[in-house]
């Protein structure tokens, strides 16, 4: 049926695609590893991976920018080019004063809430995502060199970010709780009824809590935390809050649909918990602001905010 | 010369995903602007040329996600090769045409790479593979093809990806 020379082709089309497969199930999630090849690709790419993404926040401001100046005089010309000079000059010091607030959270965060809540804490700056849009991966610019390793715990002010999956010498990639393969051992806040957070596709604006034992009371707005359980996440940290609830197909359980206080799709710097103690001032957590404590409770389908300077009276750790 | 070049533009195409693109998503979702090459090679060069050079595209968004290495590299490839055999069959100047024919391409690849997933024991629910991922990325991807296929196709034509 087949000319000699084609017979010969499909073998060696059948041998590629074994062995391509062979590699995807032996570079099956999970693997802790990274190769020396990979890890170098990694390391060079890193500063490069950095610049591009920098550049991509000052570009997200400019471009409602007018585009074209076409049939107008030249003076209007020269004066809208001004305007849209000085226009850009505000926009990029919009942009700087952004981040002044956005790395000002996450300082209070470092000196307000992970001592109270005993949380050693380093800070790293996302320089790249996932390129598809199964996953939710992000890699960030520190690694082994700065003391990350595999399974730390990412969060930021707001709440659970998701852990780190491998670490090169300086960069770590991180895996989202959006991601379908993480899973996160959470309570409900207020009932502390058990359950597991789940991802759906790295669709960014919702997560899953699923296993809730049935007969739990759940409401709207209530707020989900990790357990603890499993080791990985250190217990009390605020994942989202509660949307809707219903009973799972097979009955024999409950699931909630979850909003996650972190806004996904907007993450440029993240924390690491390096290591967990014994608070030093138990008693700070109920100051802490909601829903890390008590401290406020007043939103619902807010982000919780920052810690405000001064709320925070506990031993503050440099 | 014409990979060199062909390969060059892939990785720039991958850059600006890993990097640029996740400033401007839709719907949640980013497009895959190395299928959008891939889908234009394959295009104008046919199956074997467009299997080859999917397969590559594949194997460098694979080795940036560091897991599942193969998994992009399959399904593009395949996309490449389909894509190609439409070579001598469409007008090749009607970037509408291409626009066609890198949606159903996307949605192809997804698809390949949603089986993948399941027989790997990832799990995702088909309504939000589909609605939540699939459409909207395969559209987005789509829309990408008016700002590049023009230049695309006279690069080929007479310029740097122009092979004998």
């Amino acid at each position: 049926m087949f000319r000699k020379g084609s017979t010969k082709k499909i073998i060696l089309f059948g041998v590629l695609i074994i062995s391509t497969l062979a590699v995807m199930s032996y570079t099956e999630f999970g693997r802790v590893g990274v190769s020396p090849m990979e890890s170098a690709l990694r390391d060079i790419l890193a500063p490069a991976q950095g610049l591009a993404m920098n550049l991509g926040h000052r570009l997200r401001g400019l471009v409602s920018f007018p585009f074209t100046l076409v049939n107008i005089s030249e003076e209007n010309q020269l004066m809208k080019k001004r305007v849209s000079e000085l226009e850009g000059k505000i926009r990029v010091s919009e942009e700087l004063r952004g981040e002044n607030d956005r790395l000002k959270k996450l300082l209070d965060f470092k000196t307000g809430v992970a001592p109270a809540m005993g949380f050693d804490v380093t800070g790293a700056a996302v320089i790249g995502r996932d390129p598809g849009n199964w996953f939710g991966m992000i890699t960030i610019n520190k690694g082994s060199g700065q003391g990350i390793k595999v399974n730390m715990t990412a969060l930021n002010d707001q709440g659970l970010i998701g852990r780190i999956t491998s670490v090169s010498s300086n960069t770590a990639e991180i895996l989202l709780i959006t991601d379908p393969r993480s899973g996160v051992g959470a309570l409900v806040q207020e009932s502390r009824a058990p359950g597991m957070v789940k991802g759906e596709a790295s669709y960014p604006g919702k997560v899953r809590m699923v296993n809730i034992p049935l007969g739990t009371e759940l409401g709207r707005g209530q707020v989900v935390v990790t357990s603890g359980f499993g080791s990985i996440y250190p217990k009390g940290i605020p994942i989202g809050w509660i949307r809707e609830s219903g009973r799972e197909a097979s009955g024999l359980f409950i699931s909630a649909e979850v909003s996650p206080f972190v806004d996904f799709n907007r993450l440029e710097e993240v924390i690491i918990i390096t290591g967990v103690r014994t608070p030093a001032v138990a008693s700070n957590i109920s100051a802490l602001p909601h829903p890390w404590g008590q401290g406020n409770t007043d939103i619902i389908g807010l982000s919780p905010g920052a810690i405000k300077a001064g709320e925070q009276g506990g031993v503050i750790n440099r | 010369m014409r990979y060199f070049w062909l390969i060059f533009t892939l990785i720039i195409a991958l850059f600006l995903q890993v990097t640029l693109l996740n400033f401007f998503p839709v719907f949640g979702v980013k497009p895959d602007l190395v299928l959008v090459f891939v889908v234009f090679n394959a295009f104008l060069k046919g199956s074997r040329n467009g299997a080859v050079v999917g397969f590559l595209g594949g194997l460098m968004e694979d080795l940036a996600v560091g897991s599942y290495i193969g998994m992009n590299a399959l399904a593009l490839m395949a996309a490449g090769y389909l894509v190609g055999l439409a070579e001598s069959k469409l007008y090749k100047d009607s970037p509408l045409i291409v626009m066609v024919l890198v949606w159903l391409s996307a949605l192809f690849t997804q698809f390949l790479t949603y089986v993948m997933l399941f027989f790997m024991g990832v799990y995702i629910s088909p309504g939000i593979a589909l609605f939540r991922v699939a459409l909207p990325s395969a559209t987005y991807t789509a829309v990408l093809v008016l700002f590049f296929y023009r230049r695309f196709f006279r690069l080929n034509q007479e310029g740097l990806l122009y092979d004998r």
